[in-house]
């Protein structure tokens, strides 16, 4: 009971942080609407080679996508989650808050929470905003829930990362830079903006190994196909095995900091 | 009475080799306001952070309530309020939530938590300000509220790793008279780190002062000033071309003359009865050939002693410290 609650607290404290200084979320949202608005319409002729090659038949770019775009969000804003854990350590408040009787594992999980609660927030606005520019919706409420869930995971996993990145290298810099050279190079080589059948074929290889693909595919199934369960349930395996080595690693050096 | 603070050969060794404490003894009673007295880098913030069950010792024993800081960390958290070097804040957040937090990370909730928090924020006048956001709070009513935050879970035992460095004299006036409240009248037991002389002295029941990670001399102020036995006498004096004396030489020639101690900024001597041996001083340099720049007679202070036990003065650094987002206070542990 009291885990729950030092977990809430800590969770409650770090969204209050991130509700006080709105212009945050502006900065992370700049990147995805400026893909939704302007990159979907650059590439809108893309559609017709979608229907003839893809086998997405009738399918916009825009709607193809808004799964990319969403996702593309969710690992970066994750990737840089890692940064307000090194404010923590370098503030002294990590210290504070390890000086009271409170869980170890709470003051963790609580950061995490916040960080995917954060990554959802981000991804329902750019979801509303493509469905106000006409993107497809093929599964509805159900769906979009299912959607959140998914981005939920997939947060929660990259954030791990994030998180461990930072409590090694102590370094917000290192944190921020890293997401940034990650985060392209990832993307592309992934099906967030170009189907596997369309790419070269060493980087189809590449993509098929990429988590970012599954989670993508199975978000843009939700959005254009169906509840197609196969591809949803495939996401959750693949976000799952990445969610036990990220946080894993990151308990571990969370652990090593605060014994 | 009990120890609070039982400290036996504690030894903390960094992993570069760094012997930050080396075998420190000492004890702190119930309700005592005890200090540590030492320069920068001496091992003051070493040895709490071993207390409060934040960094492992390297040899040794200690324990905190008769809790061992080792084995029993859990039992000795609840029952400590720590306030560190860096005055610790969360900008974002109110005053008064700032306070909430960390009663609630202490298992405080309800009305029995709202009621403290308004008694706290009463006793270090920020009542008025409670629902601003901290960040907009000045250097001094941040120490405050770091204050009162930690005391919200009514802890019997309370760090203090320098409280006031970087303070102004009039907020660092205000926090003295914070400390000493909760010490006087709510039987809180202190122990407090400074590198201020005066602070040391006008608070501390009782020392230890610490240099290059142990403890050099320990007792009440007035112990340790008496220890000295003698009034102080700092001189500063010049060479001149063909003096064949050096300024030692010139003052063991005098009769009556103690201890002399030679350190930055001039030459210290101690003697029983000063003021009868400075027209002495003045003649025997008159006739030696050196100037005699300076000559300053005081009773003994806490840095006389500082200077008896370790051969140099506290150099308490009075400027404001770098901003705390400075990297590397975990980092040492490695």
């Amino acid at each position: 009971m009291s885990f729950a609650f030092e977990t809430w607290v800590l969770f409650v404290r770090s969204i209050k942080k991130l509700i006080r200084t709105p212009i945050l979320l502006f900065f992370a949202l700049f990147q995805p609407i400026i893909f939704l608005v302007l990159f979907t319409q650059l590439f809108g002729s893309f559609g017709s080679l979608l229907s003839q090659k893809a086998g997405y038949v009738g399918v916009s770019y825009l709607s193809f996508a808004t799964a990319g775009i969403v996702l593309q969000n969710g690992f970066s804003s994750a990737l840089q989650s890692g940064t307000s854990v090194v404010d923590d350590l370098t503030s002294g408040f990590l210290e504070k808050v390890l000086v009271t009787p409170v869980n170890r594992a709470a003051i963790l999980l609580g950061r995490l929470l916040s960080d995917a609660f954060r990554v959802v927030v981000q991804s329902a606005i750019i979801l509303a905003l493509a469905y106000l520019l006409g993107a497809d919706m093929a599964t509805g409420a159900v769906g979009v829930l299912l959607i959140f869930l998914i981005i939920a995971f997939f947060g929660l996993a990259w954030s791990g990362i994030s998180l461990a990145i930072g409590l090694k290298t102590k370094s917000s810099e290192t944190v921020f830079g890293l997401g940034g050279i990650v985060t392209f190079p990832l993307l592309f080589m992934s099906t967030a903006l170009v189907p596997t059948s369309l790419m070269p074929s060493w980087m189809q290889t590449v993509s098929n190994f990429n988590p970012i693909t599954y989670a993508v595919n199975a978000v843009r199934a939700l959005t254009i196909t169906g509840f197609d369960w196969g591809t949803v349930l495939e996401a959750f395996g693949v976000i799952g095995l990445i969610a036990v080595v990220t946080l894993g690693a990151t308990l571990y050096l969370f652990r090593k900091v605060v014994s | 009475m009990e120890d609070v603070i039982s400290v036996d050969k504690l030894q903390v060794i960094y992993s570069d080799g760094t012997k930050a404490v080396d075998g420190i003894n000492f004890d702190v009673k119930e309700g005592e306001f005890f200090g540590f007295l030492g320069p920068n880098g001496a091992g003051k913030s070493t040895t709490i952070k071993v207390l409060t069950t934040l960094l492992r010792k390297t040899a040794g024993n200690a324990t905190v309530f008769g809790h061992d800081i080792s084995s029993h960390a859990k039992d000795i958290r609840p029952l400590i309020g720590v306030q560190s070097q860096d005055t610790v804040v969360d900008g974002d957040l109110s005053g008064r939530e700032n306070m909430v937090l960390q009663g609630n990370l202490h298992g405080m909730r309800g009305k029995e938590l709202d009621a403290r928090v308004d008694e706290l924020l009463k006793l270090v006048e920020l009542t008025d300000v409670a629902d601003r956001r901290a960040a907009y709070y000045s250097g001094g009513m941040k120490k405050r509220l770091d204050l009162a935050s930690s005391l919200v879970h009514k802890p019997k035992l309370l760090f203090l790793d320098e409280p006031t460095t970087g303070l102004d004299p009039q907020s660092r006036a205000g926090v003295w008279k914070y400390m000493r409240r909760l010490n006087k009248e709510e039987g809180i037991t202190i122990f407090l780190t400074t590198q201020y002389l005066e602070e040391a002295d006008r608070l501390c029941d009782r020392l230890a002062i610490i240099d290059h990670g142990q403890i050099v001399a320990s007792g009440t102020p007035s112990e340790l000033k008496d220890e000295i036995g003698a009034d102080a006498i700092t001189l500063a004096a010049e060479g001149n071309s063909g003096g064949a004396l050096t300024v030692k030489q010139v003052l063991q020639g005098i009769p009556g003359i103690g201890e002399i101690v030679e350190g930055e900024g001039g030459i210290t001597i101690y003697a029983k009865n000063a003021s009868t041996m400075v027209p002495d001083i003045v003649r025997a340099f008159d006739s030696s050939g050196l100037r005699l720049v300076s000559i300053n007679l005081s009773r003994p202070s806490l840095d006389d002693v500082f200077l008896k036990h370790t051969g140099h003065r506290i150099r308490a650094e009075e400027l404001v410290k770098p901003p705390s987002r400075m990297i590397g206070r975990f980092g040492r542990r490695r």
